[in-house]
């Protein structure tokens, strides 16, 4: 439905130019949340407000439903934003506020009355149509701004770190509202944040960003599961990275023994291994696994895990997570010597290049 | 910790020097106001409370002449040149960004830097070769002169209140389908209001104390109200001036109460 085509946005001219944008290409469903994820200056803002019309593009196409927009300004845009800053006009009203998108695109008044009380009850702000939008927490601004920006029916909701302005518990319950909203509208949501969890939690697929690229696109579970490369895979959860070598379709690790190239791995060469903690399995594991010994340096018990980091016999560290529904753990020392066993269907293999330039 | 700060209210005779100072600016206006009330004759012996050199004041036609011309070359010049400093304002924090953007501000405050008498007599010269050019010889040398050293003070509040305002507002306002036009009628111009009204009442209350620009630039036989008072001082100090310098004085008071009023309530 919007396809990004080879996207760029360079800011000033010169010695001072800054590209902030290289070259991105995504291509966003109909009735998807979908996520731009990435440390902060990585372009998340930049490429929403391309989308929106708030700045041009250096280069590139933005078609959406099948026609170019990138030229097109932002009031003729049929996309709405919802701002980090919420932006609510603080001369009006809650209903004023929502209405606005509306009158100012010429809808028929007779609708327009119907329409704000339709979406400020979806948002369960229709108590507070009258309110004046600075006599109002957090929260409800957000959720005027949310009705303000979905009154005018958008093809796409473009929405820029909404919740980052609010506490941990009106945040999980937005994130949750936020998806139901999207569900039961069926709506094409762009969603901007920094934290991994919530794009996790709430995306259908996510975009991963760094430095003006993308990293990679992929459902959450491909992300965390597959990794493109090892920036992926250290923003999204926690991993470790264990060099190798693959030789004659064998992958040798820490010198032990050559074991299988995981299944549909392909590579040759220097290697890095990917392993996530949880995968890490205490003792020795049947089928196919790279055994390693090494000496526990820090315990941290979690409820259900203990966080062990072991210092590997070659000098790399490691941690894992050993369940505590055993008594195994609780015979766990620091200093103590420790037996792992990397099953080879964990182990993911990054490109060598990408993890050398991280 | 707190309390061994440096405050200056802390400090032996502040306090007194604060009293004095403002004993010392006011006492002057009170006697004024209080002689203006003044029912005698004679200027300055004391005859009991009466309104009679207000009737006095308000039965002068040159004080009425004086008094409309003040208000026609006041609400002119103070409304041209909030129109003028609001454009400008706009262009400074709106437009985009161009060099030479500071000077800009430095021609808008240039009355505050010229002195007025300069500017003044600067005015006087060429506007003698316009009259005799044109023969034109009414208000409008006063409404334009009025203007050029209003719009400073115009400008400020107004300029104030644009960098303060979140630009994010204009921007979500385009993003809903308003025009460059519906966002300045919606949305910059209402929450712009206070500060235009603050200028346009400091614009009119620097309009209407002005001396010595308009005793340059007035035509023969023309008055304002402050040039009409300076002209009689120096026949003779009456209390009907007294009455005349007490409205005057309740105009600016109230003027300037009714802009704090206003920007008040629309916060
Ligand atoms: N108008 C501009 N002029 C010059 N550089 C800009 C401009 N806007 C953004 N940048 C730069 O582009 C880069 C990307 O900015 P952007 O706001 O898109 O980051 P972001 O991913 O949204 O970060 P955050 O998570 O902190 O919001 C930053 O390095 C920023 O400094
Ligand atoms: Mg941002």
């Amino acid at each position: 439905m919007l396809d990004i085509r080879s996207l760029s946005k360079k800011f000033g001219s010169g010695d001072s130019a800054f590209q902030a944008l290289k070259s991105i290409d995504i291509t966003i469903e109909e009735g998807e949340f979908f996520t731009l994820l990435g440390p902060s200056g990585c372009g998340k803002t930049t490429l929403l407000r391309l989308i929106a019309g708030f700045e041009q593009p250096s280069g590139g196409q933005l078609v959406l439903d099948g026609k170019d927009i990138a030229t097109i300004p932002p009031n003729h845009r049929p996309v709405n934003t919802v701002f980090q800053s919420y932006a609510l006009f603080p001369h009006m009203t809650v209903a004023q506020n929502v209405a606005f998108g509306l009158e100012a695109r010429g809808t028929n008044p007779a609708e327009i009355a119907p329409r704000v009380d339709e979406i400020l009850e979806i948002v369960q702000m229709a108590h507070l149509r009258d309110r004046k939008s600075s006599q109002m927490s957090g929260g409800q601004q957000q959720r005027v701004a949310l009705a303000r920006a979905l009154a005018p029916r958008p093809r796409i909701l473009l929405l820029d770190e909404p919740l980052s302005a609010l506490d941990l518990k009106l945040r999980k319950q937005m994130q949750f509202e936020l998806k139901r909203l999207q569900r039961e509208l069926g709506l094409t949501f762009i969603f901007v944040t920094h934290d991994q969890d919530e794009a996790l939690t709430m995306s259908d697929r996510i975009a991963v960003m760094d430095g003006g690229t993308l990293q990679q696109v992929a459902d959450p579970r491909t992300l965390y599961d597959h990794p493109a490369n090892r920036f992926v895979a250290e923003f999204i959860g926690e991993a470790n990275f264990l060099s190798g070598t693959v030789a004659g379709g064998k992958l040798s690790l820490s010198g032990q023994a050559p074991v299988p190239l995981p299944h549909g791995a392909d590579a040759s060469g220097p290697v890095t291994v990917m392993i996530r903690p949880e995968q890490v399995v205490v003792g020795s594991a049947g089928g196919n696994a790279v055994t390693l010994d090494g000496q526990i340096e820090a315990l941290v018990f979690s409820g259900t895990d203990t966080h062990v980091t072991l210092r590997l016999e070659n000098g790399d560290t490691l941690s894992l997570r050993a369940p505590n529904n055993s008594h195994a753990t609780t015979t766990f020392a620091e200093g103590e010597p420790l037996r792992v066993a990397l099953p080879v269907d964990a182990l993911r293999l990054l490109p060598e290049d990408i993890a050398n330039a991280a | 910790m707190a309390n061994k700060r440096f405050d200056v209210t802390h400090v032996p005779g502040a306090a007194t020097i604060a009293i004095v100072t403002f004993l010392a600016l006011y006492i002057p206006v009170l006697i004024l106001v209080v002689n203006a009330f003044n029912g005698s004759d004679t200027a300055g012996r004391w005859e009991g409370l009466s309104l009679r050199w207000f009737a006095a004041a308000l039965d002068n036609a040159a004080f009425r002449s004086a008094a409309v011309n003040s208000v026609i070359v006041a609400l002119a010049a103070a409304l041209l040149s909030t129109c003028l400093a609001t454009a400008v304002a706009l262009a400074v924090t709106r437009g985009r960004q161009i060099k030479g953007q500071g000077s800009i501000v430095i021609i808008v405050n240039q009355p505050l830097l010229v002195p007025e008498i300069v500017f003044g007599i600067a005015l006087m010269v060429v506007l003698a070769q316009v009259k005799q050019v044109t023969g034109y010889q009414g208000l409008g040398y006063l409404i334009a002169a009025h203007t050029t050293f209003c719009i400073p003070f115009a400008f400020l509040p107004i300029r104030a209140r644009l960098a303060g305002m979140d630009l994010t507002l204009e921007t979500a306002s385009m993003d809903l389908y308003a025009g460059r036009f519906y966002t300045f009628r919606r949305v910059t111009l209402p929450l712009l209001l206070p500060g235009i009204l603050t200028g346009f009442m400091l614009a009119f209350v620097i309009s209407l104390d002005n001396v010595v620009v308009s005793s340059l630039v007035k035509s023969p036989g023309q008055e304002t109200l402050p040039t009409y008072l300076m002209g009689e001082l120096r026949r003779n100090l009456t209390s009907e001036i007294y009455a005349i310098s007490a409205l005057l004085l309740f105009a600016s008071i109230s003027i300037v109460a009714a802009s704090w009023v206003i920007t008040r309530t629309k916060q």
